[in-house]
């Protein structure tokens, strides 16, 4: 079960404050969900993936000043661990596979937005069946859209459709949501 | 190392963190960084020896409050890029506003001198060395901030680089101007702002390589 957006700030700005019991749990809380951020980004990787969850869990650490306790958390994080994944691609001269770069672009955007916003289940209850499951399937469990196709039975363009219109219409209600 | 363990480690660390941290270290690097500065200006440069005559006249007051407005606004820049989650620059479009403003000014006296009074009053005495100056002088208030960002976390480095070059370079002007005795606006819209500029740019090209983490 994944930590809600409220519980982690709350647990940062515990820590925040000197809570070291709070500042605990929210590194712990962060584990899986930036194991997931990285695994789906270096599918293949799995050492790299642990090497880069711990630089980003001793970056949120050490520059936890600057967080400002008036803005989303999530959004905080996940710009930490994108400058910290990135700025391995630099340091090591690699070049590494990404499926539909634009996919994982729009699903940045979509990520800072919802972690921060809302609730993922209460958002993919208001869309099609069809386009959460494939948002779920893709975005969330970390599947590439191939994978994703097989496990739902349509076909890979069906999917990526499906994503394409489920972000889209997401986007508009968390715009209507304002 | 296990991820379990790092926790364990960091844990024992918690510190209180204060809500200001980051405007309290830019203002300290800053501060530093303007006293090394301020240093280096009276034991070299030396201040106008009308100082305290020119305190209480127009010109002196244009100058710093140019150059002051154009630190502020570069700071507040600079200050909002040191956050992970801050993806593009903001405050900068107020530079547009004293710039504007000591333009207006810069035409106003062009328009009140005849031409052949023109040259003199861009060029002044100290064309040479000012812009060289300031950027120089801004050197100590750029390692103050590049040591106030080691606890920060931009992602625009570059950038930040340039933001955090002009805010010095428009602090060195500020100082600067204790020491140059230049009075006319169109002076200091060139030579004032092209030294910042050369800061800012200087930041630019430097900034990435510093402002890693």
């Amino acid at each position: 079960m994944r930590a809600s957006e409220e519980q982690l700030r709350i647990w940062m700005i515990g820590g925040l404050d000197g809570d070291a019991e709070a500042h605990t749990a929210l590194l712990r809380a962060l584990v899986p969900m930036l194991r997931s951020f990285f695994g789906r980004r270096l599918r293949g990787a799995e050492d790299d993936v642990e090497d880069l969850v711990q630089e980003t869990l001793m970056a949120i650490h050490t520059r936890r000043g600057t967080y400002d306790r008036t803005r989303p958390f999530a959004a905080w994080a996940y710009a930490v661990a994108r400058y910290k994944m990135i700025d391995q691609f630099r340091r090591t001269r690699r070049t590494v596979p990404i499926e539909g770069l634009e996919d994982i672009l729009i699903a940045e955007g979509f990520e800072d937005a919802c972690a921060a916003r809302m609730d993922i289940d209460r958002l993919l209850g208001g869309i099609s069946d069809k386009q959460a499951r494939a948002i779920r399937a893709t975005k969330i469990n970390g599947l590439s859209m191939a994978e994703a196709a097989k496990a739902g039975g349509m076909s890979e363009v069906d999917v990526k459709v499906s994503v394409h219109r489920g972000l889209k219409a997401l986007a508009a209600r968390l715009k209507g949501d304002g | 190392m296990q991820t379990d363990d790092l926790i364990r480690s960091l844990a024992g660390n918690v510190a209180a963190v204060s809500p200001h941290l980051v405007e309290r270290r830019v203002t300290v690097g800053i501060a530093v960084g303007a006293v090394v500065t301020l240093m280096a200006i009276a034991s070299t440069l030396g201040f106008r020896p009308d100082l305290a005559v020119a305190m209480h006249g127009f010109t002196f007051w244009m100058k710093s409050a140019y150059t002051i407005s154009l630190g502020i606004a570069a700071i507040a820049a600079t200050v909002h890029l040191s956050r992970p989650d801050a993806t593009r620059a903001q405050w900068l479009w107020l530079l547009v506003i004293p710039f504007g403003l000591l333009a207006c000014v810069a035409a106003g006296e062009l328009f009140r001198t005849p031409i052949d009074g023109w040259l003199p009053l861009w060029l002044g005495q100290s064309w040479k060395r000012c812009s060289i100056f300031v950027a120089m002088l801004s050197a100590p208030i750029f390692i103050g901030m590049i040591w106030a960002f080691r606890q920060f976390a931009p992602t625009r480095l570059r950038l930040t680089g340039a933001t955090a070059g002009l805010a010095s370079g428009a602090c060195a002007a500020t100082l600067y101007g204790l020491h140059c005795p230049e009075a006319s606006a169109m002076f200091v819209l060139t030579w004032y702002s092209l030294g910042i500029g050369l800061a800012a740019l200087a930041g630019a090209l430097i900034g990435p390589r510093f402002l890693r983490w």
